[in-house]
């Protein structure tokens, strides 16, 4: 063991003073899964909820209080004014926020807006005007909902508040008996209506609110911890994929290196000490699999100290990265068979681990691939690998669901390790 | 301390080496000379465990075969091809391989030092061996050969592309070993080299071990006469002969000897004599 530990601490101080080595190593999978992480959120994080460009041309008390309303909505972030301060939104602003993205739907309180507000019983009804992007039709559908709660939220307010609403039912009857378009039928209602509903609030005992022990619906919730279907933020994507990429350059790396004693001959001088071939191969391998889980357990620290990724199961992440590694360490021995220099080993390694990445969802996640390339993906390893690594956090495996692609990719590490083993030349003569 | 009994190997139809018996006595430099393809490094591939010969046995201090760990552990190589990590420094590189040996704690550090001192790199064991010239490798890679105290070197071609600063530093390190009792193979394609340090060269031709002897017995079997080149009142006269004092002394009696050129054979003719050809051809 002291032997192939001696052999391990080697490859890795020649990694460390490698300094491109080290860069796609270490620090390019940090790169990729942040960058990619911030393109995935979109917003690039600006706040919860949808971004909504709010365009104020009414300028009343109404439209006012219901842009206080909203802002104050956990559902919906708002842009009223310009990026560069000088000014409050536009409508063409707005429209241009939605076109590049920057919001996902605008909403326009036009002029008349606050006067509507203050004529719920007649002069049809409050209108906003929204757009949004066709391609986030699940949004548009919230934020009806969403505009919905709280333009019924103003009246409530208002219903509930006795004076107010007798100031309300006066204006409404002098409106009412001014109002010459007004359906004969419906003026009779109202005439009757309203002096009846000013009577009642007249006669109410004092303190007592208009709407007091009325009940229009009681929603009871309770917290559920509900079996999660996707990632929490797109960092759960983006990391995995990027610990992959780390663990492809690992690979890429520890198999170029095998090639590269074989070329200047230390593999020989290796193989003239008293040690075993299997030591000599053990000791690179224990070097590769240190190195791939190294890079793992960097990039989910970081993850989850900066970008708040936490795993549903830190045992199972366990056995997923050791998995990985594992079958990585085998995919590296079968890359130092495939070229006779450096430069070829470079060249073949390199564009299979890009086919498996493609194919397997190293490049765009598992979620977005077309259903065919998924079914080929089964071929990958790395489709295994960022199953297992997701499983584990935020695909809410089971140790039972976590066992199929774990031994899937030991599988994998078995075979490429023995096809290379195999086939491994310890001269440049063969 | 080596012995070498019908060693025989073959890649396909051809045959590398056939047939080679030798044995090396402790302390000995033993030199083995040919051209390229003689089946030099087959020997001393077999020798080191690297092949297993198709016939014949090696045994190495007392019987052990080079298949062995152990055994290989009481043999140090020193391979043409310098096989040095460039990205360690010329400690580092001395260290690993030590550790390979099995040397650990105390032993490894002293012998790690004292390696790196019988080189003369100590100044120099801090930097990077990419930043060593060809002669500073040539060197690290002899400590290398040398840090676990072998009883038994293999130098392939040490001196190859090195400057004569550093040539002659490399000789005197294996002039050290040796006086500390090391038995050296050697290769090399210079013969010079082969007449100063070896005891006995042993010269190989398509697998063959042509002749073995001492540099003096070698030269005198088959390295021919000498040639002694003259002017005198007679004129310019060239003459081969067995003893060319005598000749000069008949000369100068024949009167009027004014210059003369003795030419005395050397390995480069004895391989000439047994082969046909050149050393370097």
């Amino acid at each position: 063991m002291y032997r192939i530990l001696a052999l391990t601490a080697k490859d890795l101080r020649l990694l460390l003073r490698d300094k491109v080595g080290f860069f796609f190593t270490f620090f390019f999978p940090v790169l990729y899964a942040t960058f990619f992480g911030f393109i995935f959120s979109g917003q690039g994080g600006d706040g919860p909820g949808i971004k909504l460009a709010l365009v104020d041309e009414d300028r009343t008390d109404g439209s006012r209080a219901f842009i206080e309303r909203l802002r104050a909505a956990p559902e919906v972030t708002l842009v009223l004014a310009r990026t560069d301060g000088s000014g409050e939104l536009t409508r063409e602003d707005a429209v241009a926020l939605v076109r590049r993205g920057r919001a996902a739907a605008y909403v326009v309180l036009a002029a008349g807006f606050g006067d509507r507000a203050d004529q719920p019983f007649h002069g049809g009804p409050l209108q906003l005007e929204t757009g949004c992007d066709p391609s986030r039709q699940a949004e548009a559908g919230m934020l009806q909902g969403i505009l919905t709660r709280y333009v019924y939220q103003g009246m409530q307010e208002t219903f509930a508040d006795r004076a107010k609403l007798r100031q309300y039912l006066a204006r409404s009857m002098v409106d009412v008996r001014q109002a010459d378009e007004l359906d004969p039928a419906a003026r009779a209602a109202l005439n009757l209506f309203l002096p009846a509903m000013d009577q009642f609030l007249a006669n109410l005992p004092e303190g007592q609110d208009s709407l007091a022990g009325f009940q229009s619906l009681e929603i009871k919730n309770t917290d559920v911890a509900r079996q999660r279907r996707g990632p929490k933020n797109p960092f759960e994507i983006s990391f995995p994929q990027g610990i992959i990429w780390g663990i492809l350059g690992c690979a890429a790396g520890f198999g170029i290196s095998m090639v590269s004693e074989r070329t200047k001959g230390t593999l020989v001088r290796l193989r003239m000490a008293p040690i075993t071939p299997g030591q000599v191969l053990a000791g690179k391998a224990l070097a590769c699999f240190l190195t791939t889980t190294g890079v793992a357990t960097l990039l989910l620290t970081l993850a989850a100290v900066a970008f708040q990724v936490r795993p549903g199961s830190v045992p199972l992440l366990a056995l997923a990265v050791v998995s990985v590694s594992l079958a990585f360490v085998g995919i590296m021995m079968f890359l130092s068979v495939l070229g006779k220099t450096e430069q070829s080993a470079g060249g073949i390694g390199w564009a299979i681990l890009t086919v498996m990445a493609m194919i397997g969802g190293g490049m765009v996640p598992l979620a977005f691939l077309p259903a065919w390339m998924a079914t080929v993906g089964h071929v990958s390893p790395v489709k295994w690998a960022i199953l297992a690594i997701e499983g584990a956090i935020w695909r809410g495996f089971s140790a039972t669901e976590m066992l199929g692609p774990c031994a899937i990719l030991l599988g994998f590490g078995a075979l490429f390790f023995l096809i290379g083993a195999r086939a491994f030349r310890w001269s440049e003569s063969g | 301390m080596l012995r070498l009994d019908g060693l025989r190997k073959s890649f396909g139809s051809t045959c590398a080496v056939a047939d080679l018996s030798l044995e090396l006595c402790r302390g000995e430099v033993f030199g083995l000379l040919g051209p390229n393809g003689a089946g030099k490094t087959t020997t001393v591939n077999m020798v080191v465990g690297l092949l297993a010969p198709d016939a014949g046995r090696i045994a190495i201090d007392g019987g052990g075969s080079p298949a062995e760990a152990s055994v290989r552990a009481r043999i140090g190589v020193a391979p043409q091809a310098l096989a040095i990590y460039e990205d360690l420094t010329g400690e580092e590189n001395v260290a690993f391989f030590a550790r390979l040996q099995g040397l650990s704690g105390r032993e490894l550090t002293q012998r790690t030092a004292w390696s790196l001192d019988f080189v003369g790199l100590t100044d120099r064991r801090g930097d990077r061996a990419k930043t060593y010239s060809g002669g500073m490798k040539r060197r690290l890679n002899l400590a290398i050969a040398v840090v676990h105290d072998p009883p038994l070197l293999l130098l392939d071609e040490p001196t190859v592309g090195v400057d004569p600063q550093s040539r002659n530093a490399i000789f005197e390190n294996i002039q050290r070993l040796q006086n500390d009792g090391r038995t050296i193979i050697y290769t090399t394609h210079y013969m010079e080299e082969a007449q100063r340090l070896c005891n006995r060269v042993g010269i190989m031709d398509h697998g063959r071990l042509l002749a073995m002897d001492t540099v003096e017995a070698l030269i005198r079997d088959h390295g021919g006469m000498s040639v002694v080149t003259a002017e005198n009142d007679a004129g310019l006269c060239r003459v081969e002969t067995d003893d060319p004092v005598a000749e000069l002394g008949r000369l100068q009696a024949a009167g009027g000897l004014r210059i003369f050129r003795l030419d005395r054979p050397d390995l480069e003719a004895v391989f000439l004599n047994l082969t046909g050809r050149s050393l370097r051809d």
